[in-house]
């Protein structure tokens, strides 16, 4: 897998990643995840690099904040925009120079959230089969949008693998906010 | 709290008197429900000797069944007044590139082709008709049978919502177009936005537009969903700058008394908390149609219904994409649009 990262077919567009980084900031994002599954949250993290450097970094925090687009992405965009204000620098230009690392395909609100941010560049592990917005589901990532920003590169399947196994051990798990299923529910009616 | 499940728990001479413009409000269907008949080529044959046709009908329907056509009749009479014969058996789906074939080639030997002419191509509508006007054009092509979801007709023929249940919608609506103003007036994108818990009437969340340099993706219904949150003791973002984003405090639906007609909702209902998961049974009203971003977080957050006033180009509950009513998506839910729709779309130049 590590091998086909950062590969010459990825480095045709204006924006390229080397196998290095690719590496380097996968390894930081797969450890959000972690941190995400250990806090029930699902297992997907993000980070956004600008001059290589962190900007902005985000693990899923929709049980945590009762808000079920606080995304990965989502969250990791607002600490950009943070980054941004505190750093006296343009949004517009620092988000167009900015790589998304994310453990999992964005979804297809997070694929238009990119767009409209013009994010040039993702880099992620595993499909999205559920939800996926970069061709799993969708393609927002390259659909015919004229509103809603710009389309962008993708470049998938990074230790695709390890993401999987991850998304498979918290569905396993029982998502302390979700509906019940209708056999939990009878359960909790007895009392 | 008003009791659930009352009919009419609203108001019902809300807003009646201050009627605008009039609108029409017209459901968004699925793809599959709004998209043309769909033909596929097969194989029929004149029947030449009609006492034959109630046994050919079952050798046939036996021997070559069509399980993914059940809406497919199988005998037609023969609209063809130059041919002397009065009906026409449906035998079988034929290949894309299919050309003339015998009938030896083409029944079993179960089937006896006595009674049977010389077979020919003919489209045939590939799956069963979802809406009335689908049932039109596929018995147009081959007779058809049609199960009428008597819903959906009357939500295409305008007549789903009662006079009282328009006014509801109505005064919704306005509030929603209130709050645009109010964003409009603050130098903001005149978009607006309420969401409503159907069963009670009561207004969760009105929200606007909130998008600046610094929160580039707050549009109105990003807004709503986090008000919705905050109403439950969370939400992500800080929305005091804009007083006219507002929510109410969600309480715990009542205790569920038996018999009652809301038993499907406790069951989607209530995490740990006893409060709904997020925006779970509730409607949204929103002045112009959510983007793929505000549509995909509506999947979500499980909203129940939406309603909008006006189209928007890129708009994903309708115009571009129809994501609420796709079958890979793990959440569905309705979505009207209209309400209001010339104040709607005198708000914001681009709808």
């Amino acid at each position: 897998m590590e091998v086909k990262a950062g590969s010459p077919a990825a480095t045709s567009g204006a924006h390229s990643v080397s196998a290095a980084e690719t590496e380097k900031w996968m390894e930081a994002a797969m450890h959000m995840a972690k941190d995400a599954l250990e806090n029930l949250e699902v297992p997907v993290g993000c980070l956004m690099i600008y001059n290589n450097e962190i900007v902005g970094k985000g693990r899923n925090e929709v049980n945590q904040t009762k808000n079920a687009t606080r995304h990965a992405e989502m969250v990791a965009i607002d600490q950009v925009l943070d980054w941004c204000h505190r750093s006296g620098e343009s949004p517009s230009e620092v988000f167009e120079h900015t790589v998304l690392y994310v453990t999992v395909e964005p979804c297809i609100m997070c694929a238009a959230a990119l767009r409209l941010m013009k994010i040039p560049l993702v880099v992620y592990g595993c499909q999205n089969e559920r939800f996926g917005g970069c061709g799993s589901v969708l393609n927002i990532a390259s659909a015919d949008l004229p509103n809603t920003g710009k389309p962008f590169q993708c470049i998938p399947g990074y230790r695709a693998e390890e993401a999987v196994e991850m998304l498979k051990t918290f569905y396993k798990q029982e998502n302390p906010n979700a509906p019940k299923s209708k056999v939990r529910k009878k359960e909790c009616q007895k009392f | 709290m008003e009791p659930h499940g009352k009919e009419e728990a609203g108001s019902p001479e809300q807003e009646l008197l201050s009627s605008p413009s009039p609108w029409r409000v017209l459901p968004i269907l699925s793809e599959q429900q709004s998209g043309p008949v769909e033909l596929v080529p097969a194989y029929a044959a004149p029947v030449l000797d009609p006492r034959q046709t109630s046994r050919l009908v079952r050798e046939v329907s036996a021997a070559l069944p069509l399980p993914a056509q059940p809406h497919l009749k199988r005998v037609r009479p023969n609209l063809d007044a130059s041919l002397p014969h009065a009906l026409e058996l449906l035998l079988c789906l034929a290949g894309d590139d299919s050309g003339t074939c015998t009938l030896s080639e083409l029944l079993p030997p179960a089937v006896d082709p006595h009674g049977l002419g010389p077979p020919f191509l003919v489209p045939v509508p590939a799956r069963p008709p979802l809406t009335r006007a689908q049932f039109e054009a596929a018995r147009a092509h081959w007779p058809s049978t049609f199960h009428e979801d008597k819903q959906v007709t009357r939500a295409l023929a305008g007549r789903l919502f009662s006079t009282q249940e328009r006014a509801r919608m109505q005064g919704h609506m306005q509030q929603a177009v209130r709050a645009a103003q109010r964003a409009a007036a603050r130098g903001l994108r005149a978009v607006g936005a309420v969401v409503v818990d159907p069963g009670s009437g009561h207004v969760l969340a009105t929200g606007h537009d909130c998008c600046s340099a610094a929160t580039p993706l707050l549009h109105a219904t990003m807004v709503c969903i986090d008000l919705v949150a905050q109403g439950q003791g969370r939400g992500a973002h800080d929305l005091g700058p804009h007083p006219a984003c507002s929510f109410a405090l969600a309480a715990a639906p009542q205790a569920i008394r038996p018999g009652t007609v809301r038993k499907l909702d406790c069951c989607d209902k209530d995490g740990e908390d006893g409060l709904p998961y997020v925006c779970t049974g509730y409607d949204l009203y929103v002045t112009r149609e959510p983007c793929v971003m505000c549509a995909m977080a509506l999947v979500h957050a499980r909203i129940r219904r939406v309603f909008y006033g006006a189209p928007s180009p890129d708009g994903a509950l309708g115009t571009h994409f129809r994501l609420h009513a796709r079958p890979d998506l793990n959440h569905r839910f309705q979505v009207f649009r209209g309400v209001l729709e010339d104040q709607c779309r005198r708000l914001d130049p681009d709808t």
